[in-house]
């Protein structure tokens, strides 16, 4: 079963390898014929990547959901399926372009992890556990969609060839409503994410908070998008600034999710 | 007069929550590098000197209890709590509002045919037909009026959770209690006493840990009433008020002292803990370590978590100076002057936490209606629709929606003009 997992996790690398250049190639060469291919072999990727995950599910009896290379091709997953999704809902092939380097570096990065199927240690039997993971995944795949699109905007206007441009992008202050839809739906399930690990942390070791760097850096990605909200609010703050708040806080997701397991020590270090 | 007004004005906008919540997240960052609760000299050996005396300085060792993170946090509920208070009277209006047409629109698109329609495909309810003093037909329907309320409950909800934890910092009380079954211990000054009556711990094929469970009895000393329950990691359990948690294991041994070949004195020692020799107080037995499987590689170590080859490491003291140190394993025993010293029967203990925080439920609370506060914020966006008839007999379709955008005119006009799939060409 673990082989087969391993077929299909190579398998769907190469698709979304495949998908990116496609998307690439159809910014190069405009022609939609090779965006309709692109998305096809994204789907097909997608659904690869979800036998995958679930066949891993089964081989473990549990939610594949604990260790940082499950949570990473998870992450992934969610991206590509948020992406997907708006490709699709807003008729936006050029997303594709800018989202897929960011799921293949994901599952790249996934790539690099031990695929060892571990036991759990008695702190994540929980059923928590799986709230808490599978909405920060949700989480996690609306606040890169929203940063992506955040940064299409920054870039829209540096971007040649109007024709083009006005056939496949939305306007900027469509973008600036997709993306602000997205980091929406992130806040809202990242909040639901800290509350289920509160919740679970305080069955585990008995304090729901104990500032460590995890819990302090989820806290921070949680304050940078109320920062964007805010901002989103005053007219004179909408746009750019706003935007760029969306960029910064998938920066943050990433260091909270990578950055403090490498760099920082602390209780999640495990995950 | 002015300037205070001024002052006021700034220390309750939204320009300063936002300038402090920027300030907290810096702050944040910056306490979750340095590692929380440690001395000037680990910091000094880690760092340097000066970052160490800079650590100390700005309070980073212990940033999140610093007077001031404290004093940001203050900052933000103030200006928090009091801005909502003003936004009171404002939502009251809209609200209000929200149940009348606007003078102005979002957007607006004249000709209609049948307006009915138009309120179907933008999913509003039923409209309702008002018609004024000149005899003007206008139907007007309006949802998702709680929206309005979104931005306001989700920070109620943040003041809840800080409120929450606030109290539950100054009123909750923690102790920690170990030892192996049989043994019972007082619980701090509550009157209550824990026995430990079992503890399991269960390793599976590979030597990893599966799951350790306690079985406690708690008695309250005054009436003499108990209740017991079993406990594992995930699964605590609440008696006398009170929530026991397992929390970790380590090892314990019996030992032993004879005196000149007679028994002397015998106890359960958990590794970490002394034993001073009864009749012999100044000479002190420490219990360093223990270790199963034992075997030296240039330190003592364990092979496994199994008990194949029982070593306790101990050392001696006299007079508070150390005497010597050893392992001993097998029959080994440990002989000082007229004493001997054996170690047996290893076993694994419990260490058992016990938490109260009265207010835990009020800091998840408000992170409940933080959560509704977003949901009203994001998904329950206020609408509303009307439709004034002309002199022609079409209709004037107008809307608005405040949050609704960019999104929200687009599907504005493909309820109009469903045919052309929503094209913007007015
Ligand atoms: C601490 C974290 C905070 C979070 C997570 C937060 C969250 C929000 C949210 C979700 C909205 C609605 C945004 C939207 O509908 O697009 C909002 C609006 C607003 N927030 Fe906050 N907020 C926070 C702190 C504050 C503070 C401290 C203030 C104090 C001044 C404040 C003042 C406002 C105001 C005035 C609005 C506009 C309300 C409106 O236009 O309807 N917020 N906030």
């Amino acid at each position: 079963m673990v082989n087969i997992e391993n077929v299909l996790f190579t398998t769907t690398l190469l698709l979304y390898f495949a998908a990116m250049i496609l998307y690439f190639v159809f910014i190069a060469v405009k022609r939609d014929a090779v965006s309709k291919v692109a998305v096809i072999i994204h789907a097909a990727g997608l659904i690869i990547h979800t036998a995958a995950i679930v066949l891993r599910g089964i081989a473990a009896g549990r939610l594949p959901l604990t260790n940082q290379y499950e949570f990473a091709t998870a992450f992934a997953w969610g991206l590509s399926l948020v992406s997907l999704v708006f490709i699709l809902k807003f008729r936006f092939p050029v997303l594709g372009a800018f989202a897929a380097p960011v799921t293949f570096l994901i599952i790249g990065y996934a790539a690099m992890q031990s695929k060892k199927i571990h036991e759990l240690m008695p702190a994540l039997q929980s059923g928590w556990l799986g709230f808490h993971v599978s909405t920060a995944i949700i989480a996690y795949g609306a606040f890169g969609v929203s940063a992506v699109i955040a940064a299409i905007f920054l870039l829209r206007d540096k971007m040649k060839d109007k024709g083009f441009l006005d056939r496949n992008i939305p306007n900027k202050e469509k973008l600036d409503m997709i993306s602000y839809r997205s980091a929406a739906l992130g806040i809202l399930f990242l909040t639901f994410t800290i509350i289920t690990g509160a919740i679970w942390a305080e069955r585990a070791w008995g304090s729901y908070w104990s500032w460590d760097p995890k819990e302090t850096w989820s806290l921070v990605t949680w304050i940078v998008y109320a920062v964007y909200l805010h901002l989103r609010i005053r007219r004179g703050w909408r746009g750019r600034s706003a935007a760029i708040f969306a960029v910064v806080g998938f920066v943050c997701v990433i260091f909270t999710y990578i950055g403090v397991n490498t760099l920082l020590p602390g209780v999640h270090s495990y995950a | 007069m002015k300037t205070v007004r001024k002052i006021w004005k700034f220390l309750t906008s939204m320009k300063f929550a936002v300038a402090l919540l920027v300030i907290l997240a810096i702050a944040c960052s910056l306490a979750s590098l340095v590692t929380q609760g440690q001395t000037y000299s680990w910091y000094a050996q880690r760092y340097s000197e000066r970052t160490a005396a800079l650590i100390i300085a700005f309070h980073l060792d212990d940033a999140f209890h610093s007077a001031w993170f404290l004093t940001i946090t203050a900052f933000l509920t103030l200006n928090l709590f009091f801005c909502s208070m003003a936004q009171i009277k404002g939502l009251l209006a809209r609200t209000r509002a929200a149940k009348l047409p606007s003078e102005t629109a979002d957007v607006t698109a004249d000709g209609v045919e049948s307006p009915e329609e138009v309120f179907k495909r933008l999913g509003m309810p039923e409209p309702k037909l008002i018609e004024d003093a000149e005899g003007r037909e206008t139907l007007f329907a309006s949802k998702n009026r709680a929206g309005i309320w979104g931005a306001w409950v989700c920070h109620i909800g943040i003041l809840l959770i800080i409120l929450g934890f606030a109290l539950g910092q100054m009123t909750h009380e923690e102790y920690t209690v170990y030892g192996v079954p049989g043994q019972s211990k007082t619980i701090g000054d509550t009157g209550l006493i824990l026995t430990i009556d079992s503890f399991r711990v269960d390793l599976r094929e590979d030597d990893t840990v599966e799951q350790y469970e306690a079985g406690i009895t708690v008695r309250n000393a005054l009436d003499g009433s108990n209740e017991s329950a079993k406990i594992s990691v995930n699964n605590p359990a609440d008696l006398y008020g009170m929530r026991f948690y397992q929390n970790s294991t380590g090892w314990a041994a019996k030992v032993s002292v004879l005196k000149s070949g007679e028994p002397l004195q015998e106890t359960v020692l958990c590794a970490g803990e002394l034993l001073p020799i009864v009749d012999k107080p100044e000479l002190i037995v420490y219990f360093n370590a223990f270790y199963p499987d034992y075997y030296y590689a240039g330190a003592p170590a364990t092979a496994s978590g199994r008990l194949n080859n029982p070593g306790y490491l101990y050392s001696v003291y006299y007079n508070g100076e150390m005497l010597g140190m050893n392992v001993l394993t097998g029959t080994d025993v440990l002989t000082i002057d007229e004493y001997t010293v054996t170690f047996s029967e290893p076993q694994s203990y419990t260490l058992i936490q016990i938490k109260r925080d009265p207010f835990a439920w009020l800091a998840l609370a408000g992170g409940l209606v933080t959560m509704l506060g977003l949901f009203l914020a994001f998904y329950i966006q206020p609408k509303k629709v009307w439709a004034v008839r002309e002199e022609s007999g079409k209709w004037t379709v107008s809307a608005s929606s405040r949050k609704g955008g960019e999104l929200f005119r687009e599907s504005f006009y493909r309820a109009v003009k469903p045919e052309n799939g929503g094209e913007n060409d007015g």
